[in-house]
């Protein structure tokens, strides 16, 4: 049940599509396991009619009260569950002007990430971040490598031709996720009792782990509001676009 | 007019090659030519690739246009993670027209599953010293000639052996940091220490090659008849003389794009008695430290200091016959607008010698400014215009009967031409 998606509209189409078609060769643990998942489907079903979408703002402050930016927002329900990705699902991140773009990407897990080599020179992207970690072969704008992440977590990206090139994938274990806008702010609209726990990340937050997660509960009444207000100052940008000076590994 | 034959035939050589490798979609070689036509003007004391004692490279001879450098830069890509690295020079100068390498090594990158990055580089190549010089050929991004510590280092400083370096992420640090140790050992640096302590420190753009021979100033000591009249005039830079390799060690820190800080120690562990051919060996080790970061309003900084000491012959009245201690600082700022860039450059530097040898006294002192202005006009072509003020103080101009204290100018416009796998 690990492997159940979270919207009834991929419930139709993958698992019971599927089942359909072996029903036609009357196997008897198909047929058990199709009635028990349309019974699943149909209860689901139902509380969809009942529940309603509840509208959720999450709002990221530095230690000064200022908007913080790119910040990962990810939305949860601590019951256990793994929810992946439709299989075929795919996110990119670019390699432009020897940087990663974006600098930090939020894909749920399961998710296929493409890499594709935006600059005229080759790139050698890895991870060590572990479960996540691969390294793929040198390579051109020719070629637009895949790696699925199936694993929750933070994995830092590098390129072992440029070493300052730097970049970061989240893997969270939802598919309600968004960054913080220019206004530090990302808004959702989500079923009452889909979620019971909002998180944040971003590599420039030093708080503890703990302090980045809260529980939630969601209102029909009102929207919901959400805010982090972090006590450590924030890491320099690392990736911030500059021009100041010209890097490389003399 | 036979120059920019030269110029042009090698332009015209790069472009060829540019859209021959072009057609090669593989990975295999990256590249770079590059040649800057100059317009150089300069006012000062003799040269020292003339074999005298001013810090220019060029000679004051009311203004000249030539090919004050062309380069390559070339590497190969032998297997994922193993480089082949040559890089030369064309230099047409007082010390003559000819092409000769400056690097020529291995580099092998593993990439194994590690919280640990190793780097092993093999072969005759620059120490990890300048943070001005990060263009291909050695060049500097900012300026046309490099600082006082950057121009020694490539006057008299090369690595003919091994570095291995291990760098470090920490992920509990947002993966931003990046913490390296360094370390080498190296053979045939026996000669570094003789251009900076008989000719003093310099601001130019030139690299010594291999093959290279440099002059020293005529100095009394090394006349016939005087105490070191076995010293040959011409001092070739990368030769082992003592057979005691020498070593460098140093660390550094990274913050993304944004910071750099390093620290290095740098000993020939040359043995100033040992003589051979011509040639002492001279007894070199610096300190080093090396800033840069990004500062707000997008203005590059870059600041490094050296200070070291110099030791060569036999002991005379308590001290080697040259025992010099040697310093140098500069802080370089610099700004992009678009296609332009403005940079500065103040350098000071200093050396202090301890011995009491008449007739050879090298202490000098000096500062110098340095106003660069670049504009890219396209991918491939720049210009640049540099403007260089050297004023500085050394003893033993008096014994050529020149004034110890000069301000020598330069006044340098180049366009500057680059053709890469890259561009």
């Amino acid at each position: 049940m690990s492997r159940f998606v979270s919207t009834a509209q991929r419930y139709t189409c993958t698992s019971l599509c599927k089942s359909d078609g072996k029903l036609m060769a009357f196997d008897s643990k198909i047929v058990a396991r199709a009635v028990t998942e349309l019974g699943v489907f149909l209860t689901l079903l139902m509380l969809n009619s009942i529940a309603s979408a509840a509208s959720l703002e999450v709002s990221v402050l530095d230690r000064s009260g200022l908007p913080v930016p790119d910040v990962a927002v990810y939305l949860q329900k601590n019951d256990g569950v793994t929810l992946l990705a439709a299989p075929g699902t795919t996110a990119v991140m670019d390699q432009v002007d020897i940087k990663f773009k974006p600098n930090l990407l939020v894909v749920q897990s399961g998710t296929s990430v493409i890499f594709p080599n935006s600059d005229t020179v080759a790139h050698h992207v890895y991870s060590f971040s572990h479960p996540n970690h691969f390294k793929l072969p040198l390579y051109k704008s020719d070629t637009q490598p895949l790696v699925n992440f199936e694993s929750a977590g933070i994995v830092i990206l590098g390129c072992n031709v440029h070493d300052y090139m730097l970049g970061y994938i989240l893997v969270v274990d939802t598919p309600l996720f968004a960054l913080t806008n220019g206004n530090g702010i990302s808004q959702f609209d989500v079923e009452i009792g889909a979620v019971d726990t909002v998180s944040i990340w971003s590599p420039r937050i030093k708080d503890e782990a703990r302090l980045l997660s809260k529980p939630v509960t969601l209102d029909e009444e009102t929207n919901t509001r959400v805010v982090f207000q972090l006590s450590k100052s924030l890491r320099l940008a690392h990736d911030q676009e500059s021009d100041a000076l010209l890097w490389s590994d003399y | 007019m036979v120059r920019l034959l030269v110029l042009v035939s090698a332009a015209a050589f790069a472009s060829l090659f540019h859209t021959a490798a072009a057609a090669d979609s593989g990975t295999r070689h990256t590249y770079e030519f590059g040649a800057d036509l100059s317009y150089i003007n300069t006012s000062g004391y003799p040269s020292w690739t003339d074999g005298s004692a001013g810090k220019l490279r060029f000679d004051n001879d009311g203004g000249r246009l030539l090919i004050s450098r062309a380069f390559v830069d070339y590497e190969m890509r032998l297997t994922d993670t193993l480089n082949a690295n040559i890089a030369a020079d064309f230099y047409d100068d007082d010390l003559g027209a000819s092409v000769d390498f400056t690097e020529a090594y291995l580099q092998w990158r593993p990439l194994a599953i590690s919280p640990n990055r190793y780097r092993l580089k093999f072969g005759a190549f620059y120490p990890r010293v300048s943070f001005e010089n990060t263009d291909p050929g050695w060049s500097s991004p900012y300026t046309i000639s490099s600082s006082a510590i950057n121009t020694w280092i490539a006057e008299e400083i090369r690595i003919i052996g091994a570095e291995a370096s291990v760098s470090r992420r920490p992920q509990a640090l947002g993966g931003a940091h990046t913490f390296t140790l360094f370390s080498s050992i190296f053979y045939k640096n026996d000669p570094a220490g003789a251009l900076l302590s008989w000719k003093g420190w310099s601001i130019h753009d030139r690299q010594t090659r291999f093959g290279d021979i440099l002059p020293l100033p005529p100095i009394p000591q090394i006349q016939p008849g005087m105490y070191f009249q076995r010293q040959d005039p011409f001092v070739p830079e990368f030769r082992e003389i003592d057979g005691i390799a020498g070593y460098y060690v140093g660390a550094e820190w990274q913050y993304g794009s944004r910071f750099s800080m390093r620290a290095m120690r740098y000993d020939n562990r040359g043995n100033p008695t040992k003589f051979e051919d011509g040639q002492y060996a001279w007894g070199t080790d610096f300190n080093l430290i090396g800033l840069r970061a990004a500062l707000p309003g997008d203005i590059g900084l870059i600041y490094q200091w050296m200070g070291g000491l110099t030791l060569m012959g036999p002991v005379y009245n308590g001290t080697h016959v040259v025992d010099a201690d040697f310093y140098s600082d500069f802080i370089l700022l610099t700004k992009s607008f678009g296609p332009h860039r403005i940079s500065a450059r103040y350098d000071r530097f200093e050396v202090a010698e301890n011995d009491q040898v008449p007739l050879d006294n090298n202490s000098e002192y000096g500062h110098a400014w340095t106003l660069a202005y670049k504009y890219e006009l396209g991918k491939n072509t720049a210009l640049m215009a540099e403007w260089l003020s050297i004023e500085s103080y050394r003893e033993a101009w008096q014994y050529f009967d020149l004034d110890e204290s000069k301000k020598e100018r330069q006044l340098q416009l180049t366009l500057r031409f680059r053709f890469g796998s890259h561009r």
